[in-house]
């Protein structure tokens, strides 16, 4: 007992089962829980301790299969038959026994010590399914603990049956198949054996071969690469074969029959109480998925979520700024007077203290509510919802219903979004989607929108710029899918049920991104407008602003400061405006831009080159030249149609 | 071994008339043969002999290899169709997918690559038994229930709606179908599924309603 005190726990499941909720319980790390599929799409770690046992937990995404598929299975599968985790805890939605059990059953494939978190089971007895996790336990030859992670219940006794499974594992179920596969399977079997000793020290020689006549991609590969196409070539044969008995292709058999395992042991497991009735959740699905009401919903949810964005954002921003303008500035310079040199006095005051200021009056105050209200939309369930109606849209871009959820979180952050672009399925649009994101004005952006065009000019010719963005989206999305070669994918989205969101959860979910906020774009803002009163001071701004007018003077007619600001928009978006009004020495942009040069300045942020953190991401998911690629080309649109609005708006007034 | 053709047709009628586990009964075969009893069972132990039927106590049915056999037969007798009788490969695009001209793009737009194409042209004939009856996912309304036939598309498709849980005979009920050609809601295994509309024009199912009587017209 005292010589292994140190455990690797990995947590696996479907997506929407409260996998997040277990790890965010056992772990107390922040880490975010949504309720669409495939939210989580980077592995998270934590540790906890327990009776002298520590920890590590690792969160896999949420998957429904092992299936080569998705990037997530792919990691997933790999993790768990590499690393060799000591427990592999799998999450099962009560209430979805069946399907949830398809995963399980290829996890007993693998040979791995597992445990089985019965969750949602409140969720479950509510739709009237009862689950016997004793017979489901016998079943399957694993331990299985009901839980409802929401509310912390059962898992204490889920950490002793992972302590107890790491000491000494349980005797889990063979899964056996038909006649047909049984004999294929038994066919490859030995010659995997002999033949690819690397791959079999780490999956099972049997689970390589049921693979291997799935015609799974990746096992092919791994395949090939460690023996050559024999093994290969021979499964393809069985294949055929199984597919000439079944008439179905032999993965659609194996398929079946996972699935009527998981049939049997969830009839002889679960209990339906009661016929399931149409209840409250059902109608507000119905509701907002309709094929007419769900249109105006979904347009009043978003309209709703930048109203409020824009009237809760405007209220604070004029409290604060009175606060800054009229206590804290002159406060400080006159608390500084005398202790530093006039020069550096101007830098510190016009530089540091107005950089804070700036980033807590302009930018908190919008991004605050809208982290919040999109946490709320995130655990709703409302998010694949917008995406089933948005399918037909997306579409024509070449891109289906899911890739609605990147677009939205897009709004919140282009680096979240750009990293769960990952939720399409193959490269071809995962690059589309991120390319796509990029030209979604996110918060800071929304910032110079909302802050600037809203404020000034009212909310329509804000609304007006979105609903032009949103139309570019859309062409470029158009001629991006055209250009790229490769074929669309259709939609298989789960829709998971409403659930009401946690006060909890999304003030977790909102002090983490705020806080990252406030961790990546503080210095940048403050940093940058240091920066622009050195340059001021020692003036080398009006030599720069000078070799930019060409452009922002004469192509876009924007004051030539303007140059400098727009430069600084690489770091971070907001810090254009941040600057401007640093510029300007005045949080009122009415006398600095007139109406015209404000739509224009505000066309151009939200096009251009996306920031460095973005640029970060899109390198890091895409690779560093189609990063570059789509940085070049949206500063190249965004000049183009910066002068072009520009000049026609100027010939219309 | 090539079979007689009364063979193949007692097949063909073991397959009609073997209804959901219960085997054929041989009065059944024999006076739709227009045979006598005796014949019949000699042509039965025939079979039986050949490994294509077994028999139970009270009638028979096919093994794997005598349905192996029996699609074939269809195969062939389809193949031959298609060649001597003109267009049977268009009356099922036709009837898949209504009225689309370019059909081949469309496939192909609708998930089908080099590879998948030429196999669905080639199985496409012998498709055409068990397509009878079908109609598209695509095709119902809300609330209407049906069982999974086949899924047709490229390999990676098929197998991912396989995995989702539409497998051959799954009974699935239809949530919702968005409107101007958008995806389609389900409800299969206890969870709720959106489907886009390519994916599901290409999902077979079968109304439970649709009788097994006409089996006997």
């Amino acid at each position: 007992m005292e010589a292994k005190r140190r455990l690797t726990v990995c947590l696996a499941g479907n997506a929407n089962v409260g996998k997040s909720a277990i790890f965010n319980q056992l772990t107390g790390l922040n880490q975010t829980v949504g309720n669409w599929p495939g939210k989580t799409v980077e592995r998270a770690e934590g540790t906890l301790h327990f009776k002298g046992y520590t920890i590590r937990v690792v969160d896999l995404p949420g998957t429904y299969s092992l299936s080569a598929y998705s990037m997530e299975e792919m990691v997933s599968r790999d993790y768990i038959a590499v690393e060799k985790p000591d427990v592999v805890v799998n999450i099962v939605d009560a209430s979805a026994l069946e399907r949830n059990l398809y995963l399980t059953i290829q996890l007993l494939e693998l040979k791995v010590p597992l445990v089985i978190a019965l969750n949602q089971v409140d969720f479950a007895a509510k739709r009237g399914i009862t689950v016997n996790a004793e017979r489901l336990s016998e079943i399957l030859g694993v331990p299985v603990v009901p839980t409802i992670a929401t509310a912390g219940i059962g898992l204490q006794e889920l950490l002793l049956k992972v302590a107890e499974t790491a000491e000494k594992p349980s005797v889990p179920v063979d899964v056996r198949y038909g006649r047909e596969i049984e004999q294929g399977i038994k066919k490859l079997e030995n010659r995997i054996e002999a033949g690819l000793e690397q791959m079999s020290s780490c999956y099972p020689p049997r689970w390589i071969g049921t693979k291997l006549l799935e015609l799974d991609e990746d096992v092919i590969k791994k395949v090939e690469a460690e023996n050559g196409s024999d093994i290969v070539s021979e499964a393809a044969g069985v294949a055929q074969q199984i597919e000439a008995v079944h008439g179905e292709p032999s993965s659609v058999v194996i398929a079946s029959e996972r699935y009527s395992l998981a049939a049997r042991a969830a009839r002889s497991a679960a209990s339906i109480a009661s016929p399931p009735r149409i209840d409250m959740n059902q109608r507000l699905s119905a509701i907002t998925a309709d094929k007419i009401l769900g249109y105006p919903i979904l347009l009043g949810i978003l309209t709703g979520v930048f109203s409020t964005v824009f009237v809760a954002g405007g209220a604070m921003v004029t409290v604060l700024e009175e606060l800054f303008d009229a206590v804290i500035v002159p406060g400080t310079e006159s608390a500084l007077r005398g202790v530093l040199p006039s020069m550096w006095l101007a830098i510190v005051s016009a530089g540091f203290v107005w950089g804070v200021g700036a980033a807590v009056t302009i930018v908190l105050p919008y991004i605050i509510p809208f982290y919040i209200l999109l946490a709320i939309l995130e655990d709703s369930g409302y998010l694949p919802r917008a995406g089933f109606l948005m399918d037909n849209l997306m579409h024509k871009i070449g891109l289906h219903g899911k890739a609605f959820i990147p677009l939205l979180l897009g709004y919140g952050c282009n680096v979240p979004a750009c990293v769960s672009c990952r939720i399409m399925e193959t490269d071809r649009e995962r690059f589309i989607a991120g390319f796509v994101v990029t030209l979604v004005p996110c918060a800071a952006r929304t910032v110079i929108i909302l802050g600037l065009v809203g404020r000034y000019l009212g909310m329509p010719a804000a609304f007006g710029l979105y609903l032009f963005d949103l139309c570019l989206v859309l062409v470029l999305g158009r001629l991006a899918f055209r250009i790229l070669p490769g074929e669309p994918m259709g939609l298989i989205m789960e829709i998971p049920p409403y659930r009401m969101p946690a006060a909890k959860s999304i003030l977790k979910k909102t002090w983490a991104r705020t806080k990252d906020f406030v961790y990546i774009a503080f210095p940048f803002i403050v940093g940058g407008s240091v920066f622009l009163q050195l340059l001021s001071v020692s003036g080398a701004m009006s030599a720069i602003a000078d070799f930019m007018s060409p452009l922002t003077t004469s192509w876009l007619g924007l004051p030539s400061i303007t140059g400098i600001p727009l430069l600084f928009g690489v770091l971070r978006k907001e810090l254009t405006l941040v600057l401007l009004a640093n510029f300007g020495g005045t949080f009122d942009f009415g006398s600095i831009l007139t109406p015209i040069q404000m739509v224009v300045f505000a066309i151009v942020t939200m096009i251009y080159i996306p920031c460095v953190a973005t640029i970060a991401a899109l390198a890091r998911e895409f690779g560093a030249k189609r990063a570059i690629a789509v940085a070049a080309l949206d500063s190249i649109l965004a000049v183009f149609i910066g002068g072009l609005a520009y000049h026609l708006l100027s010939a219309v007034h | 071994m090539p079979e007689e053709p009364e063979i193949s047709e007692l097949l063909e009628l073991v397959k009609t008339f073997t209804h959901q586990g219960s085997a054929a009964r041989i009065d059944q075969i024999a006076s739709r043969m227009g045979r006598s009893l005796e014949e019949v069972q000699q042509l039965a132990d025939q079979a039986t002999r050949s490994g294509l039927t077994s028999k139970t106590p009270v009638g028979i049915r096919l093994t794997d290899m005598g349905e192996a056999s029996v699609r074939k037969h269809r195969e062939e007798y389809v193949h031959q169709t298609h060649l001597h009788g003109g267009s049977l490969t268009g009356r099922v695009i036709r009837f898949l997918e209504g009225n689309v001209r370019d059909w081949h793009g469309h496939w192909r737009h609708h998930g089908f690559d080099d590879e998948s194409l030429p196999r669905f042209y080639e199985n496409l004939e012998n498709l055409q038994g068990r397509i009878e009856d079908t109609v598209s996912l695509a095709d119902l309304r809300g609330g209407d229930k049906c069982t999974v036939v086949l899924a047709l598309g490229g390999h990676r498709m098929v197998r991912r709606l396989a995995e989702m849980g539409l497998t051959p005979g799954t009974e699935i009920t239809i949530v919702r179908i968005a409107p101007m050609h958008g995806p389609v809601e389900i409800f299969v295994r206890g969870v709720s599924l959106a489907l886009g509309r390519g994916i599901a024009s290409r999902v077979l199912v079968r109304r439970p309603t649709s009788s097994r009587a006409s089996t006997t017209i």
